[in-house]
């Protein structure tokens, strides 16, 4: 089993009006008070130390544009960051957004030094990003899946191949690739994909043996996705096991149920990511330009916001803190409490990776801190029993690439 | 001026390398019609009223309407060397008289630019391709398709509005619009519908050339079509009032009647 720490980390202001909800192409940077996100800065780069002391295996950061629900604008200058201010846990970076970089030498080259700084720990996962990530750095989103398939080839080739090469490509163009700065890990670091529900790319990433962690906290859901990638994988001729997949759930944990409750339901309060259960939505053609949003994925979107018998629209159902408990997206409660919660999923979805998501939304420093250390001490240990008692062993127990136990050199 | 509508065929046809959807009615002398950046929903009471005097051709471009998309169409150019080879395929007399909205006339001036003697005369209506020199052309793809029709006309109680746009649609109009937002996201992504060159080259241009421009454009400012008769030595204006971007669905009769002028002046 690996185990990783996530928050989304946020911008926090107590009186941000409502009605801008995550802020995406919604909030004019004039709001930015840099002296609160240097505090934020720091509360979050603290925590995720913490984490690692707190023995999580994996401390994910991610990234999103012009978008005040996650102050990473450039994951790579805090994994950047946590490369040498950590030690032990792998940097999850899920991840870079490869369509928008009009210069993947640039990232290759940015990736290897993280890796080598780290001392080969960094997990340089790849997504196609959302339409506000096109719209906002102006990437044609019509070409996003050629774009996305092309800088990946290019990454593996830069890291993999002694330059100099030359690479004439579709949408990339180089006459001179031999960057100084070449992975720590061999044959190059390992590349992880999340996800929400794009078929494609979980057919994409299971062609490749690539693992597959999926962000949206729905089970029912992970299970659909789970099935096309153990779909695809036997197609391509190799069955795929925990090792391959991931679950991201929301979680707090506190000494007295009550507290959790109480303190758990700012998960569902403050700036939230428009993609978590019960967010308010970015409007569907910022979310989805023609070329991200496929002719199959607006079909699905009809669906969803047409009309159900009562008249109400699907989308505009709001998920509430109760409904995302019940529905076990959210796990919250005591230590005794948690842990059959937790099994349950383990149980139902048979992931070798899980990662919780904590201190996100309106959820103060202390409280984030609580919930770490509560995890460290009582949490994950029994957890990896339940893991091991299940056979779920993660991509560092078992090597996806090729089925085989990971030896202690190569981990 | 009779007041028979004209009798008009729709088909899909294979020419130029791709299906296309061909729309065409009337007889006599070939004329053109370059749709914009929103396609064309239909036979239109301005091509109706063209079909008259002209055998009016109105293909729908590739990847609008129901024509095939093929991957090699990246840019306004390779349209416009589409539509070269389009009009030779299909037999069209040259030179021929051509008729450009927004999109398409910025096709039919990047024609003109490498090859002067392919029109007659053409007919340039709110036409993309130059950067306005006073106010930005209006953002397509931060709106949505439901604005961009709305942002389109000056008078939201028109008959064409109404008729096609100004209502709810049904799912297979959505998905078409849709389509033909696909289409116009890879022709015009960046630069943002205009094209950097093209200011240097209108001087290239010799053909006879009218601007027609609705004094309330709310897509391409007005300040664009005085660009343009600065570059085409032979250019002469004509400027509708009370009226947005798409004159031939606001104003069909006297959109028409402008243009007849020109082409029979």
């Amino acid at each position: 089993m690996f185990i990783g720490h996530f928050t989304e980390e946020p911008w926090q202001k107590e009186d941000w009006p409502v009605e801008w909800g995550s802020g995406v192409m919604a909030v004019s940077n004039a709001e930015y008070d840099p002296v609160r996100a240097s505090n934020l800065y720091h509360r979050y780069i603290d925590e995720k130390v913490y984490a690692e002391e707190m023995g999580f295996d994996g401390i994910m950061v991610n990234e999103h544009h012009s978008a005040p629900f996650c102050m990473n604008g450039v994951a790579n200058v805090k994994a950047s960051i946590l490369a040498r201010v950590t030690n032990k846990a792998k940097i999850l970076l899920l991840g870079n957004i490869l369509p928008i970089h009009d210069d993947p030498l640039w990232l290759a080259e940015s990736l290897a030094m993280i890796d080598v700084i780290s001392r080969g720990r960094l997990i340089p996962g790849v997504v196609r990003g959302g339409g506000s990530e096109s719209l906002t750095h102006n990437i044609p989103p019509h070409y996003n899946r050629e774009r996305f398939e092309e800088a990946h080839d290019f990454l593996i080739k830069t890291w993999t191949t002694p330059g100099p090469f030359r690479w004439e490509g579709k949408h990339f163009h180089y006459r001179y690739v031999n960057p100084w700065a070449v992975p720590y890990q061999k044959p190059h670091p390992p590349i992880w994909v999340p996800g929400t529900s794009s078929r494609e790319t979980v057919e994409w990433c299971a062609r490749h043996r690539y693992p597959y962690i999926m962000l949206a906290s729905q089970i029912d859901l992970t299970q659909q996705m789970y099935q096309v990638y153990y779909d695809t994988a036997r197609e391509v001729g190799y069955e795929a096991g925990p090792q391959h997949l991931g679950f991201m759930f929301f979680f707090h944990v506190e000494e007295t149920e009550e507290r959790a409750i109480e303190v758990g339901r700012t998960l569902t309060q403050g700036v939230r990511s428009p993609y978590d259960p019960g967010a308010q939505r970015p409007k569907p053609w910022i979310a989805g330009p023609p070329g991200i949003a496929t002719k199959s994925a607006r079909a699905l979107r009809r669906k969803m916001t047409a009309a159900d018998s009562s008249g109400r629209t699907r989308a505009g159902a709001r998920a509430t803190f109760e409904d995302q408990v019940a529905t076990h997206g959210m796990v919250v409660g005591t230590p005794d409490s948690v842990i059959p919660k937790v099994r349950y999923i383990l149980e139902q979805l048979r992931p070798g990776t899980i990662i919780f998501r904590t201190g996100d939304g309106a959820m103060d420093h202390e409280s984030q801190m609580r919930t770490l250390k509560l995890m460290g001490e009582e949490v994950m240990p029994k957890l990896r029993e339940i893991a091991d008692e299940l056979g779920l062993p993660g991509p560092y127990d078992i090597d996806p690439m090729t089925n085989e136990p990971v030896t202690a050199m190569a981990s | 001026m009779t007041n028979s509508p004209a009798a008009f065929t729709e088909e899909t046809v294979d020419i130029a390398g791709i299906s296309v959807q061909l729309r065409s009615g009337g007889s006599g002398e070939p004329l053109l019609v370059l749709h914009g950046e929103l396609g064309v929903p239909d036979w239109l009471e301005a091509h109706e009223l063209l079909a008259r005097h002209y055998s009016v051709c109105v293909p729908s471009l590739p990847g609008f309407g129901t024509s095939s998309f093929p991957d090699w169409l990246m840019s306004v150019r390779d349209l416009s060397a589409w539509v070269n080879w389009f009009v030779r395929e299909c037999g069209l007399a040259t030179p021929l008289n051509v008729v450009g909205f927004s999109m398409g006339g910025w096709i039919a001036a990047e024609l003109a630019t490498t090859n002067s003697a392919l029109f007659s005369k053409m007919v340039l209506v709110g036409a993309a391709g130059l950067k306005p020199r006073e106010g930005e052309i209006w953002d397509y793809f931060l709106n949505s398709a439901k604005d961009a029709f709305q942002q389109s006309f000056h008078d939201h109680e028109s008959a064409q509005y109404l008729k096609y746009y100004g209502r709810d649609w049904t799912p297979d109009e959505a998905e078409q619009v849709e389509t033909n937002r696909e289409a116009a996201i890879r022709y015009l992504w960046r630069p943002y519908m205009h094209s950097v060159t093209l200011p240097d080259l209108l001087p290239a241009i010799a053909t006879p050339t009218l601007l027609v421009w609705g004094r309330q454009d709310g897509i391409v400012p007005i300040s664009s079509c005085e660009l343009y008769q600065q570059g085409i030595a032979n250019a002469q204006v004509a400027v509708m009032e009370d009226c947005g971007h798409m004159p031939e669905m606001e104003k069909p009769e006297e959109f028409a009647n402008t243009v007849l002028g020109f082409l029979k002046g």
